[in-house]
Formats: C-alpha cells, structure tokens, sequence
C-alpha cells in the first residue's frame, strides 16, 4: 500500500499535551482511535476537515501538524 | 481492535457456518425437482438462525464490553472502508445475476436457480465482509 505523500507529528505533539491518548484525540476529532492510528502512520490520508480539526485540538497550523514530503 | 471491525469477524464466522451448512447438506441429487426447490426453501429457516443466532450474541457480547465504541457513529474512514467493500461486492452479485440468467435460458431448474441465487449472495456477502476486514487489518 503507497504511503501518504506527508508526514505528521501527531505522536510528538500528543506526547506534549499531557500524553494525550490516541482515543482522547479521537474523541476530541469525532474519529475512532483506529483512525487516528491509521493517520499516525500515514496508512491513512484524512479529509481536510479531520486534519483541521486535529491541529486545532493542539492549538496548531496545519502545517505544524502534516508535512508535504517533497520529492 | 475495532467495535466495528469485531462485528464484521462475527458476521463472517455466522456467514461461514449458516451458509456452510446449507452447502453442505442440501441434497444435490434433488436439486432439479420441485422438491429440490422446496427444500431450499425450507432449509433457508434452519440457515438463517445458525447465521443469526451468533450474529446477534456476538453483537450483544461486543456492545456490552464496549458500549461507548457501539454507540460511535461510522467515521470517515470507517464510511470509506464501507464503501470499498461494498464496491468490491457489485462484482460476484452481477456474475451471479448473468449466470443465473444464462442457467434460465438454457432450462435450468428453478431448485438450481434458487442455489445459484443463494451462492451469489453468499459469495458477495463474503466479498464485502471479506474486503472490509482487509482493509480494516491494513489500516484504510
């Protein structure tokens, strides 16, 4: 399966909101943990809107949060 | 795990024993008579329980351990996965359909059309399950 063309640091910035669990930011998202999971590994490429989302969950620009991998 | 993906693990292991018994003890032999057609009938009742009855207790049994998963709405990434494997199963269903169809054409016995309608089902049903699960398992 192709990785998404991004990275992201939502392990690092979890990490930094108090060891926030994959299910709290799922709940906070309106996703299953799964999913978030799925994201955090870049198995998984999330609308706009659940990206959006998780970087306003840490107070963050969307592009603190995903990073377009430049060929 | 998934709440959803443990329910899609119970609706393939009920598939697999409501619809592996019926393949396996429907009397072949009688498939072309009209009573090879009403015992299709018929063993659809005994079918359906060996497929609901796990269905529903592994359901009841997942919901009661994870009742705040249960009451999730499907996410959008869960939706896709969804539709992925109900795509995949629109194949078997309308190879089915035409085979069934050809069976017709060519005299083919309503108690073998009934079968082969049924195997249709099953085999899209365990497309769909089946894609789903792999894609559950791989992550999207």
């Amino acid at each position: 399966m192709a990785q998404a063309p991004f990275t992201n640091n939502i392990k690092t910035l979890r990490f930094l909101a108090d060891e926030m669990t994959q299910a709290d930011l799922g709940d906070r998202v309106g996703v299953t943990r799964q999913t978030i999971a799925a994201i955090e590994q870049g198995k998984y490429s999330p609308s706009l809107e659940v990206a959006f989302r998780i970087a306003h969950v840490f107070g963050k620009p969307l592009e603190e949060v995903f990073h377009w991998q430049v060929d | 795990m998934s709440f959803r993906e443990k329910i899609h693990w119970v609706a393939l292991v009920s598939l697999i024993l409501g619809f592996g018994w019926y393949f396996t003890s429907y009397p072949w032999a009688t498939a072309n008579t009209l009573d090879g057609m009403l015992t299709s009938v018929w063993m659809l009742i005994p079918t359906t329980l060996i497929f609901l009855v796990p269905m529903v207790i592994g359901s009841v049994w997942f919901a009661i351990r994870t009742p705040k998963e249960a009451n999730l709405k499907e996410d959008e990434r869960e939706k896709m996965i969804h539709l992925k494997g109900t795509h995949a199963a629109y194949y078997p269903l309308v190879i089915g359909v035409w085979a069934n169809i050809f069976g017709l054409i060519n005299g083919l016995n309503y108690g073998w059309s009934v079968n082969i309608l049924m195997a249709t089902l099953v085999s899209a049903e365990l497309v769909r399950v089946g894609a789903q699960l792999y894609l559950y398992r791989r992550g999207y």
